[in-house]
């Protein structure tokens, strides 16, 4: 049994269409995140599951019933809104309270439930109080409250967490993982941070322009990107893309060559974009890697490692570097090295990841 | 492993797959589907506006249907449907008729120095109202200033009738001390106008002030910072930064007076008036009450009254119209 | 606004002038009901004379006795509760649920709808048809066509319907995933959330109700069925040119004015009791109504 099914979900404002045909099976139990720039259709993809969005085409199920024209509340899914939607006039309670009362629950039943879910979420103390006197976090945390205490097929979260400041986005940010691993619903996640995306998803989707880019686990999508637009999106600071073109044994990027693993071989004139992950670049030669010269643009201090800006010919490269408490050594950086087996190539006119054999 | 086929771009099958679905759609989701799905669905929302559809349709259109009258020689016998037709003729007896023609000349001329004077008051008010320091003395007149607007008419008149009597009112009591006769206020028409007007400030200027305190209230604060490092002093920054900013504000409030030229307050009209200034007091709609709420004559007074409100439409269109010149929205 | 101590010399003089001519403002906007509340406590023979100024001269209730006697008097100002009363309550059933549809974009027809409801604010038939239609529908004479032929209005309509339109999209889809169904988000979330403008709205429809003069006056004719402002009107235009009343009030110690002044007295006192408490309510409110589409 899936959690949720999407085929051929169209979404459609007259002639306009902004969401073209996804398909998408989220399993039960799994955490799945959409993540992609504003308006590549990921919220309205997630609303037309919550059913606050007419599907225009295609077939959506959730526990294999179809739901394409069922209302909202009859679809046993509960949604926490990236304003969170607190009724103001309302305290904790009895916010989370509204859709048991609707729903005619018994009294004592709503009682007990909401006690329950408040000590889940450390709302206990809270209850009494209005939205407008909590905190961005608590806030937060009685907008799941809301969600959970309905014991739905399916959470859905829409930008939960874009309303807060960055110290207690990560705070919530494990929160909700956590509580996903307690409670073990079927989630569907919307945002437009990868982070958020590769810390929170079993899943993640990659939209872009209505489209699904790419499906698959943090890690898979993070060590093989479907294609640069994926490359792209994921990773911080995100992979760099160069213009190259292969040779017998590698590809050439402006003046230099660079190695790499696989059968380039026969392949040799073709014009590709080379990515490659600032985290892999290294200072030294290590094993099989090739020398790139490049001219240092900046360094950016971090910590523990620093953010080099720098050039090669007309492209730019972003990479990391251990500091080792001092940055000092690394203004005088004239090459860096790119190890061959983590080098990714992409096709230069379609953007697709090139898989030439190993 | 990752390879191209993954990617699910824009392929011409694709394509294909979508158009094939969206025909398959039509079979099983057709249009007459939808519509009753959609009614099925949110037929609360009907429900809740409906009342007022049929309360529009009863008491405010089918007056409208009613209006054709001002073309019939109407009989309350026969009803507005069965009376005859008589074209235009109304019409050609209204313009004959120089009653009528003061009428609305007398109707465009109070409303002309209603703009004059009574325009610019709340104008004025406002500025000064921002010019005042102490808060509770601000808050103190402004409520009191706004008091007169929830006062009713015939109250209005009841204080102007009592204050500029000849005899008991404290107006002619002033004009006595002062050592002249006592004037005949309401009975003298060349007075009708200036007690009209000046009532009707007295009543408004204070409330009408709401808007524009608004609009002060919405200026930029840094504008007013950055002019005093510049060292400019409160009548300059009035001048300079206030009456600029609030500029779009006036505008739109002089549109919509000048749209309004056709609505003189009748009611008050009607309860300050008599037949000795009529010649300066009479307007379109006490005409109309008088000849046809009074006399009876229903169709020649629906025909004034279909002449005023087609004019009066006409102004109410082009000033918004030239609002949205002036700003981005429509005042509807 | 900024601070006082730092004004120059020639600006703190500018700000008291501004003071000054507000404050005349204001005891001139103030003078006449002063002057109406002492007439309306002075004796007959001193108002006609002219001699009151600012405080009742030979203070005496004789007015206010003539006019809690007379019988229509109460019965008018029953009757102005009851339209008061009824009328907005019928307003706020009709205006709440037909604003909160518009503002729905679900809404088949949304467009055509505005506009029919907006039309009748450019547009309308005018006093006579207005008049003929309410006879034709049996409502002449009648409190019930009073209370219900002055119902609704566009602007208030449109007044509620933006301030719903503000209200952000995601109260209602919480609500309706939640289970609510249209009347449920109405009643349990917009209504509360919407307590300024409703009460704004409500403010409106109350003072337009108190003050309702002239279609009561043309539209009633039974002398038990008309509203204080009809009343007022009656005495104000007959008192003086009624010979009886002229030698009744000889002998008691009150007069046409002062009889006047007293009822106007009563009528203002209730808006007056009111107002303090709305205050904060309507500036808010005139500038919601203001300019959208």
């Amino acid at each position: 049994m899936s959690g949720v099914n999407l085929s051929g979900i169209v979404k459609a404002y007259g002639a306009l269409q902004v969401v073209h045909g996804i398909d998408l099976t989220v399993a039960e139990k799994e955490f799945v995140v959409l993540v992609g720039p504003s308006g590549c259709g990921k919220s309205t993809t997630l609303r037309m599951i919550a059913g606050l969005e007419e599907i225009t085409d295609g077939d959506l199920t959730i526990h294999d019933r179809r739901v394409n024209r069922v209302a909202p509340k009859d679809r046993d899914v509960a949604m926490v809104f990236q304003n969170y939607a607190l009724y103001p006039h309302l305290n904790v309670a009895d916010n989370m309270a509204f859709g048991l009362r609707i729903r005619k629950m018994p009294k004592a039943e709503i009682k007990t439930t909401i006690a329950d879910v408040a000590e889940i979420l450390g709302l206990t103390p809270y209850l009494d109080r209005r939205p407008a006197d909590l905190s961005g976090g608590q806030r937060q945390r009685v907008a799941m409250g809301r969600a959970i205490v309905r014991h739905p097929k399916v959470f859905l979260f829409d930008e939960p967490l874009s309303n807060l400041d960055a110290k207690l986005r990560t705070q919530m940010r494990a929160e909700i993982k956590r509580l996903h691993n307690r409670l073990g619903v079927t989630s569907v996640y919307v945002t437009h941070d990868q982070v958020e995306a590769m810390t929170l998803a079993d899943r993640i989707v990659v939209m872009n322009d209505g489209r699904i880019e790419q499906v698959g686990t943090p890690m898979e999508l993070f060590n093989n990107p479907a294609n640069t637009f994926v490359a792209g999106f994921l990773g911080s600071p995100p992979m760099n893309q160069m213009k190259g073109m292969l040779t017998e044994t590698g590809a050439k990027i402006g003046d230099a060559e660079i190695k790499i693993n696989g059968a380039v071989a026969g392949h040799a004139g073709r014009d590709v974009i080379v990515g490659i992950r600032p985290e892999h670049v290294t200072l030294s030669d290590e094993g099989q890697s090739s020398a790139l010269p490049i001219s240092l643009d900046l360094v950016e201090p971090l910590g523990s490692e620093a953010l080099l800006h720098a050039r090669h010919g007309e492209d730019t490269l972003v990479f990391k570097a251990d500091t080792n408490g001092d940055i000092a050594h690394l203004s005088g950086v004239g090459a860096v090295h790119v190890p061959s087996h983590l080098v990714k190539l992409f096709d230069a006119e379609t953007g697709r990841a090139l898989n030439l054999g190993t | 492993m990752v390879d191209e086929n993954t990617n699910a771009g824009g392929q011409p099958l694709e394509e294909a797959l979508i158009k094939a679905r969206e025909a398959q759609r039509r079979v099983t989701d057709g249009r007459w589907v939808r519509l009753f799905d959609h009614f099925k669905r949110e037929w609360q929302i009907y429900a809740m506006l409906l009342p007022t559809i049929i309360w529009f349709v009863v008491f405010l259109y089918k007056p409208m249907y009613g209006l054709q009258i001002a073309f019939k020689d109407y009989s309350i016998f026969r009803g507005v449907a069965d009376s005859p037709w008589i074209g235009w003729e109304h019409f050609q007896t209204l313009f004959a008729n120089d009653q009528f023609i003061r009428a609305v000349r007398n109707t465009i001329t109070i409303s002309f120095y209603n703009l004059l004077f009574g325009f610019p008051a709340p104008i004025i008010l406002a500025l000064m109202f921002n010019e005042v320091m102490h808060a509770t003395y601000k808050r103190t007149a402004q409520t009191i200033v706004y008091l007169p607007h929830f006062i009713s008419s015939v109250i209005i008149a009841g204080i102007v009738i009592t204050a500029f009597s000849p005899t008991a009112g404290i107006i002619n009591t002033f004009i006595g001390w002062l050592g002249f006769d006592p004037v005949y206020f309401l009975t003298q028409p060349q007075w009708f106008r200036p007690i009209f007007v000046g009532t009707g400030i007295w009543q408004e200027a204070g409330f009408g002030s709401i808007v524009f305190l608004a609009a002060i209230a919405g200026v930029n604060p840094s504008l007013y910072e950055s002019a005093v490092v510049d060292g400019a002093n409160r009548w300059q920054m009035m001048w300079k930064i206030t009456i600029p900013s609030i500029l779009p504000t006036i505008l739109i409030m002089l549109i919509i007076r000048i749209g309004n030229v056709m609505e003189v307050s009748f009611e008050l009209v009607i309860l300050l008036y008599q037949p000795s200034t009529y010649e300066t007091a009479d307007v379109v709609n006490t005409w109309i009450y008088r000849q046809g709420l009074q006399s009876g004559q229903y169709d020649l007074a629906a025909a004034a009254g279909l002449f005023n409100a087609v004019v009066a439409f006409v102004l109410v269109m082009t000033a918004n119209t030239l609002s949205r010149r002036f700003s981005r929205t429509s005042l509807w | 606004m900024m601070n006082w101590n730092l004004y120059s010399r020639g600006d703190k003089f500018f700000a008291m002038v501004v003071s000054v001519l507000i404050g005349m403002f204001t005891v001139a906007t103030l003078y006449p009901f002063i002057y109406i509340a002492a007439v309306s406590f002075s004796s007959g023979f001193a108002a006609q004379a002219g001699k009151v100024v600012l405080t009742p001269i030979d203070a005496t209730l004789e007015a206010y006795g003539y006019i809690i006697t007379d019988p229509k008097f109460w019965i008018s100002y029953r009757n102005t509760f009851i339209y008061t009363i009824g009328g907005t309550i019928m307003s706020l059933i009709f205006i709440v649920p037909c604003a909160y549809a518009l503002s729905r974009p679900q809404l088949k027809g949304r467009r055509f709808f505005n506009l029919f409801i907006a039309f009748t604010m450019w547009f309308n038939a005018g006093l006579i048809p207005f008049f003929l239609n309410m006879r034709d529908l049996g409502l002449l004479d009648s409190m019930f066509g009073i209370i219900l032929g002055f119902a609704v209005n566009a602007f208030n309509i449109i007044l509620l319907r933006n301030f719903f339109e503000s209200i952000p999209q995601s109260f209602e889809e919480a609500a309706r995933m939640d289970g609510a169904n249209d009347f449920q988000v109405l009643w349990k979330v917009f209504i509360p959330l919407s307590k300024p403008a409703i009460a704004t709205i409500t403010l409106f429809l109350i003072v337009a109700r108190w003050n309702g003069f002239f279609w009561a006056m043309v539209l009633l004719q039974s002398e038990d069925k008309i509203p204080l402002q009809v009343f007022l009107r009656h005495t104000i235009s007959n008192l003086s040119d009624d010979d009886e009343f002229a030698i009744v009030q000889t002998a008691a110690g009150f007069s046409a004015e002062t009889v006047t002044a007293a009822i106007i007295v009563c009528s203002i006192i209730p808006v007056l009791i009111v107002y303090p408490f709305v205050q904060k309510y309507f500036e808010k409110g005139i500038l919601l109504g203001g300019v959208k589409e």
